[in-house]
């Protein structure tokens, strides 16, 4: 029961720059043991700049609740009827839609990220679009 | 136009039916489809245990070797943990709200918002020494005059 990553960035804003490549294997906190749990591949259509909670870690029992190896992949992925605006973007933040999230960053059309979570309730991942177009967001976590 | 593509590959065995996910994106400039990324800044640094660091100062070219990215951009950090033993890990931060942990062996691939002059990318070890691979794609910062 295995989850692998690998991400590969290539430039040429540098000669000497070359690829970025590595691969992870998904395990719990601290031992080899691969993590069991993910929430599903899932699909979010938005179109509002309301900020929304795309995944609320209350809400997925996640135990140990506090700091495990968790992961999270978004990508925008444009209309969802295969127009992907490069210029429009969801910021992605980490928190309490009723508070003040902190921003990671803008997820424009067709960008994606994978970055881990520490699973804690109220650290929910939140998502706020540009603009009031249709926007459509895939995810899917991973956690002990 | 200078080309950087980021491509990440997923694949899970976890649910009844395997899952395979492939993305591949260029980077572009913020709010444009036709000027990509044109500025990095790459590094290896190892990263030891007791301190908090900025590894990504969003505002002060003095206490970092990668600051004054222009906030609210389309800037993307990846992040990498090279370190073997699978007990280490280093805790990445932004603006001091806690994000994750990034165990030995682990990537993470964001983008960044820079929004303010708080929002570093601040990263702290758990134990030994973890050597972090990092790269910062982006369109411009202010330099530090000598």
């Amino acid at each position: 029961m295995a989850t692998t990553c690998s991400v590969t960035i290539s430039s040429d804003i540098a000669p000497g720059l070359g690829t970025i490549s590595k691969s992870m294997t998904l395990t719990k906190a601290g031992t080899i043991n691969d993590l069991e749990e993910t929430t599903g591949f899932s699909r979010r259509k938005l179109a509002a700049t309301t900020a929304v909670d795309l995944i609320t870690m209350a809400n997925e029992l996640v135990d140990p609740s506090d700091n495990t190896a968790a992961k999270v992949y978004v990508r925008n992925i444009g209309d969802g009827k295969g127009t992907i605006d490069k210029s429009q973007y969801v910021t992605i933040s980490i928190g309490d839609t009723g508070g003040t999230p902190q921003e990671i960053g803008r997820l424009y059309g067709g960008d994606w990220l994978l970055m881990p979570l520490t699973v804690v309730n109220d650290k929910d991942v939140v998502a706020a679009p540009s603009t009031d177009n249709t926007v459509v967001l895939e995810y899917i976590m991973f956690f002990e | 136009m200078a080309t950087t593509t980021a491509a990440v590959t997923l694949t899970s065995d976890l649910l009844s039916d395997n899952i395979s996910v492939s993305a591949s994106s260029t980077l572009m400039k913020a709010d444009t489809t036709a000027d990509g990324l044109d500025m990095v800044d790459y590094g290896v640094i190892d990263i030891v245990t007791g301190d908090q660091f900025d590894l990504l100062d969003a505002d002060n070219p003095s206490s970092s070797p990668i600051a004054g990215v222009m906030a609210n951009k389309a800037n993307k950090v990846y992040i990498a943990n090279h370190a073997t033993d699978e007990t280490y890990y280093v805790t990445i931060m932004i603006d001091a709200q806690n994000v994750g942990r990034l165990y030995a062996g682990d990537w993470m691939f964001i983008p960044w918002g820079a929004e303010d002059a708080n929002a570093d990318i601040e990263i702290t070890a758990s134990t030994g020494t973890n050597k972090i691979e990092y790269a910062l794609f982006h369109q411009g910062r202010t330099l530090d005059a000598s």
